[in-house]
Parts: structure tokens; C-alpha cells; sequence
């Protein structure tokens, strides 16, 4: 590395090596081999472009100028820097590399673990406060996107009924808006909940149930879903870490974000398990509390379980979103008594409710 | 600043690759290399602070990260002995970005019309909104990936500075995006043996329109002459992709079969992990790893290093010539190792693997001769106001 200062015209690539020296109103830039100037540059409308932070070397430019005075020798820097305030920045010293590394390493770190915190705690807070009619904008968008190649059923008493038990244990949940139930028509057995208070049953479900407590139980489990806002806190948690991941990985590789995923995938599956057991033993309270008959969740899982006796939740462990189905019967499991959960005619709609 | 010493021993005309036989009447084409004199710790301060900053302003200080790296870089690496400079800056990014959002966001617009004034409710739509809007970004995202990538490149040369000189790219990134997009879709249809076509044709462009100030470099590659190499790698990549399969199916069978391991067992080990899952986990992507490490990797490197070495002796700023000697263990340390890197430091590697590349660099780039200074001028064009707002978008602009 050469110690000599360049200087370049800004007009061609010509390379000038040059001394410099420093007067009270100039910086003057010479040829050393015959003192001829090369460039005078007023004090007050020196630049230095950059710091010694980044550039090895910072330029020195005059203020809309295209020339450049590159000075590779640090003594000359320094020497220029005490004597021109304009310059000081050439004298720009990094902080001792080891403790400036420590510092930063731990306030990542720490960084990493409050973002983790915020996300993951943050939000069993914060996904109340969010706007209802947002979260229902984005519950009706997402539901149109996913009913849109499928038949709804509109068989009105039906959804009459089962909209109404549906805002009957929501309120009795204490949950103040409108829950609307949707049915599509087929399978598979299953139901879901999403943002907004919007829930959708597969017609399957309701045709493959063994009496009315079981679509009641697993109603009453995605109103739990519905009272304790999982679909808007699950969203919130995936891109919460998400973004972390990609924020920490600095996103620069491919293979690396779809690990990332992967591992958000898994996390998401884990909130996935806690929300299941969480809106299980709401569903069981709610319908307690309005006095019907509670055993239909356990009742819907036995079914599965005769159905399919292989617990593929629990042979699935980890990768599972829902926790080991004999775990939620022991924890569902109640009485036969109570009061049936639909009127004789509401059960009959209910299950006509796509013919 | 430059290394004049004469490389792999030879003397100095006998570049590797062969590009030009040394003339008594011919300028000077004195041998030098760059200097990198960066170093990995202050890297990883810079790189540190900017994830602190990520996470802080939940990414949004990305473009002035970019940036404080590129300084660094840049001005680190020396050619002739005059460093490089850069002086891009983050708002630039910034306002790309945020160019390339609201276009977006307008195609948005434009599909959420189209989905309301012509699918929605109808019998035939058996799709939804955000169908046809994944479908229109993934069409037309393939060509602007490419314009992003030549627009990108055309920001950072315009925001270089060599010897006081800004750089600068010529062309056309609309026509580099049409030309990519269609090599790439006739390649993948002649299943992959255009390669050399697309290499050669998508580096012409970007080397050809390169500018020094006002001088052009030049690419004098053509496909033709690398068209039996690639012939020679694509069969022989076949055959070892097949040797790997049986390989993979041999050993991995094999294993779970003395193991007395049966499928259920393999499933409960991934389903409740515990130190013997993760054992055996770090035993099978080691397995992958040698066997494609040893047959699948050195045939793809020893390709990409004869690849890199064709385009760099077939290129030239002026009477400047270029020549590298990268080797195919050095082609796997670039490609590899680095990624390697990346991957299993979680990204905290990154700076680690820009400090190797440009050490690479450094080292396997020849530079033959200089340039006649007083006849390179600085451009009257300033380059783009803002910059690579669409690699962003697509997640491809790295540093």
C-alpha cells in the first residue's frame, strides 16, 4: 500500500501522486518532484467523504467537486486532522475492535430474546386490542379465497340454528361481536376458525356426526377459538418470528430463510397444540355453562379414534398442530346430561342443511 | 498498492487461459492482482451493528446497512493501487423500494379490478383473488427478477468510483429481463443444454456494457467454445447423479436395515425428538453430504470454475486484459463452503464468506496493464437517482 496521497482531477483517470500541505485559508495539493500546485482548496469547503469506520481511506473532496485526494499515509491524515478542523474526520479512530465486538454481540442477543418475548407473549395481549373490522376484513378475504371453488350450503333453518347457538356461547364467552357459521359442502370432517369471528364447517362433519352434542362440542371448541382470538394471535406469531428469522439471517439466502420456515413451521404447530387444549376446555366451559350437554367434543374424538385407531396426532408428535387425541378425550371427557344443544327440528335442518 | 509479481510462476505474457501472446510492439501488460486489506473483525462490526439496527427499526434500516457494508468493501479493495469508492446512499435504496411497493401495489389494484369486474361470482372463476394475483406476480416476477438484477447493477457501478471516475452501465434492463427470461424458459425446455448459450449471452451484456468514465469494457466470449466442456459435464453429471441415487438407496436402506430399525421406529424417532434424532439426523446429512459432496459438487464446481475462467480471459476494459487461474477447489470453497457457511452459522457467517470472496478475488484476479488514464473522462451521466428496488422486492440484491 503505497504511503504517497493521490489525487484525482475528477475530469480524467489520471493518477497524480502529490504532497499536501496546509495553510490557514487553504489545503494545497503539489506535485513533490517540483512543487508545482496541483489544486488549492479553499478550508471552508473541504468535505471528507466518509469516516474511518468504513473507508480505509476516506476521500477528501472539495464541497460539489468531482477531484478526490485520497491520503494513504495515517500520520499525514492525523497531522492534517488536528491542524484542519474541516478534516478531522480523517482522523477518525474504530474503537477498540474486541469490546466494540462483545457489545454488539450481547445487545443482539439481547435484542433476539426481547423481539422473541414480545412476539410470543406480546401478542396473547395486544390481539384483542386489534380493530374487529380489521380482523373481519381479513377473515371474509381469506374465507372467499378458500370457499372459492367449493358449494355453500344455504339451507336457511339450518344455518339459522347453528349461527344461533354459535352467538349464544359466544356470549356466554363474554365475546361481543357477531360469530357468522358457514357450511361447505363435503369434506373433509373437519371445521375451522377464522379471523373475525367467521367460522366454517365442512358439511361432511355434521353428516358423519353420531347425534347433535358432537357438532354442538366441536362448535362450542371453535367458538373457543373465536373467544381467545387464536387465528389473529397464530398470524401474529408466525410473521413475528418470521420476520426475526429473517431479520437476524440478514435474509441473504434462500436455503437458510426456507430453514427458517421450517422452523417457524414448528413453532406455529406448537402455538397450534396450546390453542387446541385452550379452546377444548373454553368449548366444555362455555357449554356447562348454558347448561347443554358437554360430552360431545370427547365424544367427536372417540369417534375419530374408532374411526381411524392409530392416534396420528400423537404418532406425529411435534409435527402435529393438535395435541395426542386420547390426551383431549381425558381432558373433554363429561357426562351424558344436560340439555340437547339443538331442538329435534334445528338438528333435522342442520343436517339437511345442504339439500 | 498492487502485487506485480508474476502469477503461478510464469513469466509475465504467459496469463493463464491463454488470451494473448506477448508482442514486442504491445503496450505495457505488466501483471498485477487487486488488494483486498479489509479485515473479518471490522467486517463483523459493521455487520453486527446493521442486524442490531434490523431488529430496532424491524428492518427498515436495511438500505443504510447495505450501504455502511459497501463502503467498507469497496474502499478495501484496490486495483493499480487506487481503491474503490462508493458512494451510494441508503435514502437511494430507500426510495427504490418504496418505487417498486407502490408499483406493486398498483398491479395489485389492477388484479383486485380484474377479479372483481371479471371472475367474481362467475361459474367459471374456480379460483380466488389471490390466485390470480400469486399467478400475475409469479409471470411477471421471473422477467422483473431479471430487470431488478441488471437495474441493481447498474445503481451500484453508477455510485463506483475509480480513480475519481464514476462507473457506469449501459444498456437496456427491459431487453436484459426479455432476453434472460427467454433463455432461461428455452433452457429449461432443452433440458438445460443451452447453458453455455444463456451463460455467454447473459454475460455479454452485462460485461459489454460495463463503463470506466467513458471506457467501454468488451466481451469477446462465444458459446461455441464452450459448448464441449458443458457436454462433457452435463453426461458425466447424469451418470454421477444416478451413482448418487443408488448410492443414497444402498447405504440408507442398508443402515436402517442392520439397525433393525422399522418404518414406524423411523417415524416415532422425527416425532419425539431426542439426542438420538438429532444423531441420526447429523449422521444422514453427513452421508448426503459425501456422497454429493465427492460426486455431485466437484463436477458442478470443476464446470463453474472453467465457466468463470472463460469470461473473465475473454474480457477487457481498453487494452486492460483480465485473466484468472480459479481452480475447482476454489470454485468449491466460493460456491460450497460459503454457502455452508451461511447456512449453518444461521447467517452470522455472512460477513465471513464476503470476507473469503473478496480475499478470492485478491488473489485470482489478474490484471494485465493499465488503463491510459488521460484518456478515460468522467461521464456526463449521473447513473439512476434511486436503486434496486426491485431486487429487493425479490429478495435477491444481498450486498
Amino acid at each position: 500500500m503505497a504511503a504517497a496521497s493521490r489525487f484525482y482531477d475528477g475530469i480524467t483517470a489520471q493518477v497524480h501522486e502529490v504532497g499536501v500541505r496546509a495553510t490557514t485559508g487553504e489545503l494545497i495539493i503539489f506535485r513533490p518532484a517540483d512543487s508545482g500546485i496541483v489544486a488549492r482548496w479553499p478550508i471552508d469547503e473541504l468535505v471528507v467523504l466518509g469516516d474511518g469506520n468504513h473507508e480505509a481511506a476516506p476521500p477528501v473532496m472539495r464541497r460539489d467537486g468531482e477531484a478526490r485526494l485520497v491520503i494513504e499515509d495515517i500520520e499525514l491524515r492525523q497531522r492534517l486532522a488536528a491542524l484542519v478542523p474541516e478534516l478531522a474526520a480523517l482522523d477518525h479512530r474504530p474503537a477498540p475492535l474486541v469490546p466494540r465486538l462483545a457489545t454488539l454481540g450481547v445487545t443482539l442477543m439481547a435484542l433476539v430474546g426481547l423481539f422473541w418475548l414480545t412476539v410470543d407473549y406480546g401478542t396473547e395481549y395486544a390481539a384483542p386490542w386489534l380493530p374487529y373490522s380489521l380482523q373481519a376484513k381479513l377473515g371474509e378475504t381469506v374465507f372467499e379465497e378458500l370457499v372459492a371453488d367449493k358449494d355453500q350450503c344455504h339451507g336457511a333453518q339450518g344455518l339459522e340454528a347453528i349461527n344461533r347457538l354459535a352467538n349464544e356461547l359466544a356470549q356466554a364467552a363474554g365475546y361481543e361481536h357477531e360469530v357468522t357459521v358457514h357450511i361447505v359442502e363435503g369434506g373433509p370432517v373437519n371445521a375451522f376458525t377464522l379471523p373475525g369471528g367467521i367460522l366454517v364447517f365442512y358439511s361432511d362433519l355434521i353428516d358423519q356426526a353420531k347425534d347433535r352434542s358432537q357438532v354442538a362440542g366441536v362448535l362450542a371448541h371453535e367458538i373457543g377459538h373465536v373467544v381467545h382470538h387464536h387465528p389473529i394471535k397464530g398470524i401474529a406469531r408466525q410473521y413475528g418470528i418470521d420476520l426475526l428469522m429473517k431479520l437476524v439471517s440478514g435474509g441473504y439466502s434462500d436455503l437458510l430463510n426456507t430453514l427458517s420456515s421450517g422452523g417457524n413451521i414448528l413453532l406455529a404447530l406448537r402455538n397450534g397444540r396450546a390453542f387446541e387444549r385452550e379452546a377444548d376446555a373454553t368449548g366444555v366451559g362455555m357449554l356447562e355453562k348454558l347448561g347443554l350437554r358437554a360430552d360431545g367434543i370427547a365424544g367427536f374424538f372417540e369417534q375419530m379414534m374408532e374411526k381411524e385407531p392409530k392416534d396420528a396426532a400423537a404418532a406425529a408428535g411435534i409435527w402435529s398442530s393438535h395435541p395426542p387425541t386420547q390426551e383431549r378425550i381425558d381432558a373433554t371427557k363429561r357426562p351424558t346430561t344436560g340439555k340437547p344443544a339443538f331442538s329435534d327440528a334445528d338438528w333435522k335442518a342442520l343436517r339437511d342443511v345442504c339439500k | 498498492m498492487s502485487h506485480a509479481t508474476t502469477p503461478w510462476g510464469q513469466t509475465a505474457g504467459s496469463a493463464p487461459g491463454g488470451v494473448f501472446v506477448p508482442e514486442p510492439t504491445r503496450p505495457d501488460l505488466t501483471p498485477s492482482r487487486p488488494v483486498y486489506d479489509g479485515t473479518l473483525g471490522e467486517l463483523y462490526a459493521i455487520y453486527l451493528r446493521h442486524l442490531v439496527l434490523m431488529i430496532v427499526t424491524l428492518g427498515w434500516s436495511r438500505f443504510w446497512g447495505r450501504t455502511r457494508i459497501r463502503r467498507y468493501v469497496w474502499n478495501h479493495l484496490a486495483i493499480l493501487g487506487d481503491r474503490f469508492e462508493y458512494r451510494g446512499r441508503g435514502r437511494e435504496l430507500l426510495i427504490g423500494f418504496l418505487f417498486a411497493m407502490v408499483l406493486l401495489a398498483a398491479w395489485a389494484g389492477l388484479m383486485y379490478l380484474a377479479w372483481i369486474y371479471v371472475f367474481h361470482e362467475k361459474p367459471f372463476a374456480t379460483f380466488g383473488m389471490f390466485d390470480i394475483f400469486s399467478l400475475s406476480v409469479l409471470l411477471i416476477g421471473f422477467p422483473l427478477a431479471y430487470v431488478g438484477h441488471y437495474a441493481g447493477l447498474r445503481y451500484k457501478l453508477s455510485r463506483t468510483r475509480w480513480r475519481g471516475i464514476r462507473c457506469g452501465m449501459a444498456g437496456s434492463a427491459w431487453r436484459y429481463g426479455v432476453i434472460a427470461t427467454f433463455l432461461h424458459f428455452a433452457n429449461a425446455l432443452t433440458a438445460y443444454l443451452l447453458t453455455p448459450v444463456v451463460s455467454v449471452n447473459l454475460s455479454r451484456p452485462r460485461i459489454a456494457n460495463t463503463r470506466l468514465g467513458t471506457l467501454p469494457f468488451a466481451f469477446a466470449g462465444n458459446a461455441g467454445d464452450i459448448y464441449r466442456r458443458y457436454l462433457g459435464y452435463y453426461f458425466l453429471n447424469i451418470v454421477a447423479w444416478i451413482a448418487a441415487a443408488v448410492a443414497v438407496f444402498f447405504t440408507v436402506g442398508g443402515t436402517l436395515e442392520s439397525l433393525g430399525v422399522s418404518t414406524d421406529d423411523f417415524l416415532k424417532l422425527f416425532s419425539k425428538p431426542s439426542l438420538r434424532t438429532l444423531l441420526f439426523v447429523v449422521a444422514i446429512a453427513f452421508a448426503a453430504y459425501i456422497v454429493f459432496g465427492l460426486l455431485i459438487l466437484p463436477l458442478r464446481c470443476w464446470w463453474q470454475a472453467y465457466l468463470m475462467r472463460y469470461l473473465v480471459t475473454h474480457s477487457r476494459a481498453g487494452n486492460v486484459l483480465f485473466a484468472t487461474a480459479i481452480s475447482t477447489r476454489q470454485m468449491w470453497g466460493f460456491l460450497v463452503l460459503n454457502y455452508l457457511i451461511v447456512l449453518l452459522t444461521l447467517g452470522i457467517g455472512w460477513p465471513w464468506v464476503m470476507h473469503r470472496t473478496m480475499k478470492l478475488i485478491a488473489d485470482q484476479l489478474w490484471v494485465y496493464g493499465a488503463p491510459d488514464g488521460a484518456s478515460i473522462a468522467q461521464p456526463p451521466d449521473r447513473g439512476p437517482g434511486y436503486g434496486e428496488g426491485l431486487l429487493d422486492m425479490f429478495d435477491v440484491s444481498g450486498i
